[in-house]
C-alpha cells in the first residue's frame, strides 16, 4: 500500500473511532449530567455547612437546633411545614431562607419569644447590603437549610450529638464547647470569636468578675451572673435580657466547665 | 414546447444526456477544488501521479486562498518525523481545537463575578457535552503549552533559527509568551480559588516595579482587587485581544515557513558530506498535494481521536476548586504548571545570596533594603530571560547547524531544561515554605481544595465517634462491627467488612503526628477524629489536634471542619 493509501484508511479508522467514543459518550451524557448536578448540589450543601458553622452557630446553635430566647430551630418541623403561611410568604421555602439571610431582620416575626422583644433580629448577612457574605455562600446556606428537612419531619431520626467534650479532658475546652452551643457568643464578644453587642463583652471578664460585687470572688459572681442574671446587672445594659433558664439547661459540671473558660480571660 | 425548455437551458439531446451530465459535475467539481477533476481527485486519494499535464495539483495553490497560503511542497528530509516530531503542526492543530470549542464555550459562559462560577457549574451539569467541551478545552490548552515549549526546544537544538530564519524565531519566541498569556488570562475565568489566586499572585509582581508598577497593576486588575473590572479585562484579552495577536503572528510566522526558508533540513543533510545521489534522495520534493495534505489529515484525525481517548478514560479533568473567595488566600497557591519555574524563581532572594557569599569572605554587607527580591526576580529577571531567548540568533554567530559544531549551545540548551526544571520544583508549594506541622498533616490529609484522602473514604466507613490518637493501634480497624455494601458495586454484591479506608487514613493521621511529637514539633500531643452526622446524608468530620507550644508553653488547638454529603464527590 502506499504511504497516501495507508494514512488515509488510518486516519479514517481514527476518525470512526472517534464517532465511536463520540456516540458512547452520547449515551450517557445525560446520565452524567444528573449525577454532577446531583454531586454540585450534595456540594453546595457542604459548602453551606461550612459557611453556617462560621457565621451562624453563635446564634442558632451548633447543630441548628437554635437557642432559646436568642435564635430559632432550623432543622424544626414549623419551619418546613407551617412557617410559610404564617408569615404569608407567596415563594418556595428554599427563596425564603435566600431573602432572609440576604436582608436580615430589623425586627422579629415573634418579637415575644426572643430577647430585647427581637430586636434587632438578625443581622443583614448580604455582601451587597453591607454584611460579610456572597450571594453564592448564601445560596449555599439555604441549601444546606433545606437539607434538614428529613430530620425535621421526622425529629426521632435526629441522632444525639457526640460530645465533644468527652474526647477533651479539659473544662476550659469544655467550656468553650458549651459557650458555642449554647450562643453565648450571640450577646456577648470575645474579640475573634464572636460579635455580639447586646451583653457585656467578655474580654478580661476573668479580672473585672473580681471586682463587681464585694465579698464575691471572680468564680462565684460569674456563677451567679449565669444563675440568676437579674441579681446584678451591670451599668449601661439592661435588665431581663438574659435569659434566666441557664439553670434548667446546664447541668452543675457544665456550670462549673463554663466558668472555667470564662476564667481565662484575664485583663491584659 | 420540450424543445424550446432544452434550447432555453441548453440541454444537449438525449444521446449526450450523460455526457453533458458528468461534463456539468466534473466543471462544479473543479470550481470547488480550485482546479481538480474527479479524476485526479481519485488519483490523488490513491497515490498516483497527475492526470493531466500542467500539473494541476499546483495550479490549485496560485488559485485558492487557503491553499496558497500552503507551501507548494517541502523536502524529503524536512519531513522526517525525526527532524520536526510535528511539534509545530500539533501546537496550530491545539489552537484550532482551542478556537473552535472556545465559541462554544463563550456562548454558555457569563464573564461577571456573580455569575461567572455559576455559569462553569450549568455548562458542566446541563449543556449537552459542555463538560467534553471544557476538558477538551483545558486539555488543548495544556498541550499547546507542551507542544510550543517543544516546537522552540526541538528548534533550538537543530540550529533553525539560523540565517533566514532569524526572524520566524523572533515570532516564535513572541507567540510562545502569547500561548503562555492566553492560557494563564484563561486561568482566572472559571473565577475559582484557583484561578483567582494564581492571578492575584501573578498581577501583584508588578505591584514592586518602579514608578509604574501599582499604576500597572490597577491596569492589569482594574481596581486594587481583582473584581468585575478585572474579569471583564482578563476576558477580553482572552478571546479577543491576544486570540486576534496570535493568529496575525501566527500568519506571519508559517508564512515565512510556508512561502520563504521551508522547514529546515536536517544539518546532516544541509552540511554534512554527502554522495550527491544521497543527497538528491533526502532533498527530492514532497509535494503538498497528496502527501503533505493526507499526511495532515491522518494527524488531525490521531489528534482528535487522542485527545478524545484522554478524557474517556478520564486520564484528565478539568479543574474546579471552590468559588473565588477574596477574603480567604487558600493554603497552597500555586501558579498553572507551566509558571512554576517563575514562582521559584520569586523564592530566590538574591540580596541574602550575596550577603552571604560577601559574609563568607569577611565582608558584612546589608543590601536587602536595596535589593527588592521579587521586583528583582520578577520584573527584571523574567523580561531578560525572554530577551535573551528572543536574541538568541543575533548572540549566536555560529554559522554551522551541526551539533558537534555548537557544542556551548547544546549544552546552554540542556543545561536551560535542568535550570528550568530545579526552578520549577522550587516553585512547588511544599518547597521552601514552612507549615506549622498540625496544619500541614491536616491539609495533607484533607486539603482545602480538591479531593485528598478523608474525601475518598466512602460515606459508609464514617461511623459516628471519636476516635483517639491514644487508642490508636497499628493495623486495626476503627469499626470492627461493620459491614456494608459499597454504592460503586451496583451489580455484584460483595461485603466490607470493617471500615478499611477510614482505618488506613486515621492511621496515617496518627503515624505522622506521633513522628512529630518524637521530634518536638508537638510536644504533649492529643489528638482525634470526631465523626457525627450532622445532617441527613451529611457527616462532620473533626480532625483534631492539641498540643503544648515548645516555645510559649502555651497551649495550642488546630482543628478543621469538614462537611461530607454521601453524593459529594468521592472520585475524579
Amino acid at each position: 500500500m502506499k504511504r497516501v493509501q495507508l494514512e488515509i484508511v488510518l486516519g479514517t479508522v481514527f476518525a470512526l473511532m472517534s464517532v465511536g467514543i463520540l456516540t458512547v459518550m452520547a449515551f450517557d451524557e445525560k446520565n452524567r449530567l444528573a449525577e454532577f448536578e446531583q454531586s454540585q448540589r450534595a456540594e453546595l450543601i457542604e459548602f453551606g455547612a461550612a459557611v453556617y458553622e462560621i457565621n451562624c452557630t453563635s446564634c442558632h446553635g451548633s447543630h441548628a437546633q437554635g437557642v432559646d430566647f436568642v435564635a430559632p430551630c432550623l432543622r424544626c418541623e414549623e419551619l418546613f411545614t407551617t412557617r410559610l403561611e404564617d408569615i404569608g410568604w407567596d415563594g418556595g421555602l428554599e427563596d425564603y431562607i435566600i431573602s432572609v439571610v440576604t436582608t436580615g431582620r430589623q425586627i422579629s416575626t415573634r418579637p415575644a419569644e426572643f430577647v430585647g422583644g427581637g430586636s434587632p433580629a438578625m443581622p443583614t448577612w448580604s455582601e451587597k447590603l453591607g454584611g460579610p457574605l456572597r450571594d453564592d455562600q448564601i445560596n449555599a446556606v439555604a441549601a444546606f437549610i433545606m437539607n434538614f428537612e428529613e430530620w425535621a419531619l421526622n425529629p426521632d431520626a435526629i441522632p444525639t450529638p457526640i460530645e465533644e467534650v468527652a474526647a477533651v479532658d479539659d473544662p476550659v475546652a469544655r467550656g468553650f464547647t458549651l459557650y458555642n452551643q449554647f450562643g453565648c457568643g450571640a450577646c456577648h464578644t470575645i474579640s475573634r470569636l464572636s460579635a455580639g453587642i447586646v451583653g457585656p463583652a467578655l474580654n478580661g471578664i476573668a479580672t473585672r468578675a473580681a471586682t463587681r460585687v464585694d465579698g464575691l470572688s471572680a468564680e462565684d459572681y460569674l456563677y451567679e451572673s449565669i444563675v440568676l442574671p437579674s441579681e446584678y446587672v451591670v451599668e449601661d445594659f439592661l435588665d431581663n435580657l438574659m435569659p434566666p433558664n441557664f439553670v434548667d439547661l446546664l447541668s452543675e459540671d457544665q456550670l462549673q466547665d463554663l466558668i472555667a473558660f470564662l476564667m481565662t480571660f484575664e485583663e491584659e | 414546447m420540450i424543445s424550446t425548455l432544452r434550447e432555453r437551458f441548453n440541454i444537449p439531446p438525449r444521446g449526450e444526456m450523460r455526457r453533458w451530465f458528468f461534463a456539468m459535475i466534473d466543471n462544479r467539481v473543479r470550481i470547488i477544488t480550485a482546479g481538480l477533476s474527479i479524476k485526479e481527485l481519485r488519483a490523488i486519494m490513491r497515490g498516483d501521479p497527475p492526470t493531466e499535464k500542467p500539473n494541476p495539483r499546483y495550479k490549485v495553490i496560485t488559485t485558492s486562498f487557503i491553499m496558497h497560503l500552503r507551501p507548494r511542497y517541502y523536502q524529503a528530509a524536512s519531513t522526517r518525523f525525526t527532524h520536526t516530531f510535528r511539534l509545530g503542526w500539533f501546537t496550530m492543530f491545539f489552537f484550532i481545537v482551542e478556537t473552535i470549542t472556545g465559541v462554544i464555550l463563550m456562548a454558555y459562559y457569563i464573564p461577571f463575578p456573580d455569575n461567572a462560577y455559576e455559569s462553569i457549574l450549568i455548562i458542566e451539569s446541563n449543556v449537552f457535552f459542555g463538560e467534553l467541551m471544557r476538558d477538551l478545552h483545558r486539555l488543548g490548552a495544556e498541550a499547546m503549552v507542551i507542544f510550543s515549549w517543544l516546537h522552540m526546544f526541538r528548534t533550538y537544538f537543530t540550529g533553525s533559527y539560523k540565517g533566514q530564519r532569524t526572524f520566524t524565531w523572533l515570532t516564535g519566541v513572541i507567540l510562545l509568551a502569547f500561548t503562555a498569556w492566553l492560557s494563564f488570562t484563561g486561568y482566572l475565568l472559571t473565577w475559582d480559588q484557583l484561578g483567582y489566586w494564581a492571578i492575584t499572585v501573578g498581577t501583584s509582581i508588578t505591584e514592586s516595579g518602579p514608578v509604574f508598577g501599582p499604576g500597572l497593576n490597577i491596569i492589569m486588575r482594574g481596581a486594587p482587587d481583582i473584581g468585575a473590572g478585572g474579569l471583564l479585562r482578563f476576558y477580553l484579552q482572552h478571546v479577543i485581544l491576544f486570540p486576534l495577536l496570535a493568529i496575525l503572528l501566527i500568519s506571519v510566522h508559517y508564512y515565512k515557513v510556508a512561502r520563504e526558508h521551508s522547514i529546515s533540513l536536517p544539518a546532516p543533510v544541509e552540511e554534512g558530506d554527502m554522495e550527491k545521489d544521497e543527497k538528491k534522495k533526502h532533498t527530492r520534493r514532497i509535494d503538498l498535494i497528496p502527501d503533505l495534505l493526507t499526511h495532515e489529515l491522518f494527524l488531525t484525525a490521531l489528534g482528535i481521536l487522542a485527545l478524545l481517548a484522554i478524557l474517556y478514560f478520564g486520564w484528565f479533568d478539568s479543574p474546579l476548586e471552590t468559588h473565588a473567595n477574596p477574603q480567604k488566600t487558600p493554603l497552597d497557591t500555586k501558579a498553572p504548571w507551566y509558571f512554576w519555574w517563575l514562582q521559584g524563581m520569586l523564592k530566590i532572594d538574591p540580596a541574602q545570596i550575596i550577603e552571604t557569599i560577601m559574609g563568607t569572605i569577611g565582608i558584612q554587607v546589608e543590601l536587602s533594603q536595596l535589593l527588592n527580591s521579587k521586583f528583582i526576580m520578577g520584573l527584571i529577571v523574567p523580561p531578560t530571560l525572554v530577551f535573551i531567548l528572543l536574541a538568541i540568533p543575533y548572540i549566536d554567530r555560529n554559522p554551522s547547524r551541526l551539533a558537534k559544531n555548537r557544542p556551548f549551545a547544546i549544552a546552554w540548551g540542556i543545561a536551560w531544561i535542568f535550570i528550568m526544571l530545579a526552578l520549577s520544583y522550587m516553585g512547588l508549594p511544599q518547597y521552601g515554605i514552612e507549615t506549622p506541622a498540625a496544619t500541614r498533616i491536616i491539609q495533607d490529609l484533607a486539603p482545602e481544595e480538591g479531593l485528598g484522602p478523608l474525601r475518598e473514604i466512602p460515606h459508609e466507613e464514617l461511623v459516628p465517634g471519636i476516635y483517639l490518637l491514644a487508642d490508636y493501634v497499628a493495623g486495626e480497624d476503627l469499626c470492627p462491627d461493620l459491614a456494608y455494601q459499597p454504592r460503586a458495586s451496583e451489580g455484584d454484591d460483595y461485603t466490607v467488612y470493617g471500615c478499611p479506608h477510614l482505618s488506613e487514613v486515621f492511621a496515617e493521621f496518627a503515624e505522622r503526628l506521633l513522628l512529630a511529637e518524637e521530634s518536638g514539633e508537638l510536644p504533649f500531643l492529643h489528638a482525634y477524629f470526631l465523626i457525627e452526622d450532622f445532617q441527613p446524608n451529611v457527616k462532620r468530620v473533626v480532625p483534631t489536634v492539641n498540643w503544648t507550644d515548645p516555645d510559649t508553653g502555651q497551649e495550642q488547638t488546630y482543628d478543621v471542619d469538614f462537611f461530607l454529603h454521601e453524593d459529594g464527590r468521592r472520585e475524579e
